[in-house]
């Protein structure tokens, strides 16, 4: 098998893990925490997380779903955030054969871009559109999300990196 | 199979459906089409009305430990700060009755003029209370939810204040939610009335000022206004039913070379931390006068 040296075998993924961890980010994104324009997108986060490491379970139509759901929610022009993720999940699909030769802090690094892109389609949709400027805090957003990189490669990975042999010593 | 997993699954080899490119295409022509049917022609209601009704378990759930947090904050407040705030209530009440009674008095002797005068009498204004449920986290608008929807007969297009002035109005009907548009968003305008001079102009939403507030716009540099006139609104739109306060002229800003003064105005509502709101039954205006009977069609010729 063709893969990174020094790395631990993986277990296949459980699927319904894969919805209970977006459907944890999507919740996290509806905390009403007020108008905060810095405030990482979680549910975009998760999203490219499970498009780079599971692309054929995970893919865009699912990503324009989602970004259907929070528009929705956030009361936004209906289709910014589907058309935000459907680009966000293309360019992970683009990346994920690349990605994952690279060591988490450097993959943080590259998922930058990608967080920019999508921001930058929202505010320039919105911006045609006739909204508000926001304010320059919003250019925290794809940093924050990028910083969370390395968080969530742990937390997402973690079921996954159990022993395949749990025996008494070594329960999980 | 994913890079480095045990997955036993081999990955399809063939059958890869579409191309990434061809799905991208897709999507964003769907998602540019529901922008532009969402804006221009405004078609998008009955997907917003089913996603929202899809979605709000999920928004209840995410609802909970803030209330949690609010309710257990609450539990542990101190017992003298209840008092001093049922104390303070109480004072404010009595005032209130006083005033109320004379509310009363006035309103029958109104009418009683009002007949007198053979004016057309007011209709009475019907709400209902509802709460806020969370500021609607777009950065680009200026938006909040509330907790009644059309299942509780809330209609499009109602104004919702709050205890001290009118907080904005109802701009999408939700079957189990709604959206209210705050008095300081950029695309809401609402009719005023200046009480202390009786001019009429119109106050648009102004976000970008600190904490939001709103602009007088139209106003001539020589026009009277004094800063700390209130604004009620003057009930000339149909929506807004007359007489309730909207804002406090803040900063008058004359300039030589406009023949218009830039007029700051402060909403009286909170609009950054209303709680329980009233939405009130849009106001159709003084009753029209009924047509009493039909016109009669002259007839031509009548007096061969």
């Amino acid at each position: 098998m063709i893969m990174p040296s020094g790395q631990q075998l993986l277990l296949p993924v459980n699927p319904v893990f894969i919805w209970t961890s977006l459907i944890a980010a999507l919740l996290l994104d509806m905390l009403p925490l007020g108008r905060v324009p810095w405030m990482p997108d979680f549910l975009a986060l998760v999203l490219v997380f499970w498009n780079i490491h599971q692309p054929q379970r995970v893919g865009i139509g699912l990503a324009f779903m989602f970004g259907l759901g929070m528009d929705v929610h956030q009361s936004a022009l209906l289709g910014q955030h589907a058309l935000a993720y459907t680009a966000l999940s293309f360019f992970a699909t683009m990346i994920h054969r690349r990605l994952l030769w690279f060591t988490v802090p450097s993959q943080a690094l590259q998922i930058l871009p990608l967080f920019v892109v999508a921001h930058g389609l929202e505010i320039t949709i919105r911006m045609i559109s006739g909204g508000v400027f926001p304010g320059w805090l919003l250019l925290l957003a794809p940093l924050a999300e990028s910083l969370l990189w390395p968080v969530i490669s742990v937390m997402l990975l973690a079921p996954q990196r159990r022993a395949p042999n749990p025996d008494q010593n070594r329960p999980l | 199979m994913p890079l480095g997993t045990l997955d036993r699954t081999p990955p399809p080899f063939f059958k890869q459906g579409p191309s990434a490119l061809s799905k991208l295409m897709v999507f964003s022509a769907l998602a540019l089409f529901l922008m532009v049917a969402d804006l221009r022609f405004r078609i998008t209601q009955p997907i917003r009305a089913a996603v929202a009704t899809v979605l709000y378990p999920v928004q209840w759930l995410a609802l909970q430990p803030v209330r949690a947090a609010q309710y257990g904050g609450g539990y542990f407040t101190a017992l003298s700060q209840a008092r001093t705030s049922e104390e303070a209530a109480r004072q404010k009440l009595a005032t209130q009755s006083l005033r109320a009674s004379q509310v009363e008095q006035l309103a029958l002797e109104n009418s009683r003029l009002r007949k007198l005068l053979d004016l057309r009498e007011r209709a009475a204004l019907t709400g209902q209370a509802a709460q806020v449920l969370y500021d609607a986290p777009d950065p680009y608008t200026r938006k909040v939810i509330i907790d009644k929807g059309l299942l509780q007969g809330v209609a499009l297009g109602s104004p919702v204040v709050d205890e001290s002035g009118v907080l904005g109005q109802v701009t999408r009907v939700h079957p189990l939610v709604s959206e209210v548009t705050l008095v300081i968003d950029r695309d809401l305008a609402i009719p005023v009335l200046n009480t202390r001079t009786g001019a009429r102009s119109v106050a648009f939403g102004e976000p970008t000022t600190h904490g939001g507030g709103l602009e007088l716009r139209f106003m001539g540099s020589n026009s009277d206004v004094q800063q700390g006139d209130l604004l009620t609104t003057s009930g000339v739109d149909g929506v807004y039913p007359p007489g309730l306060p909207v804002a406090k002229i803040d900063r008058i800003e004359r300039r030589a070379e406009s023949a218009f003064a830039r007029i700051y105005c402060t909403p009286q509502a909170q609009v950054n931390a209303a709680v329980h709101v009233m939405v009130v039954k849009p106001w159709s205006g003084e009753k029209l006068p009924s047509a009493t009977a039909e016109p009669v069609p002259v007839k031509k010729g009548a007096g061969k």
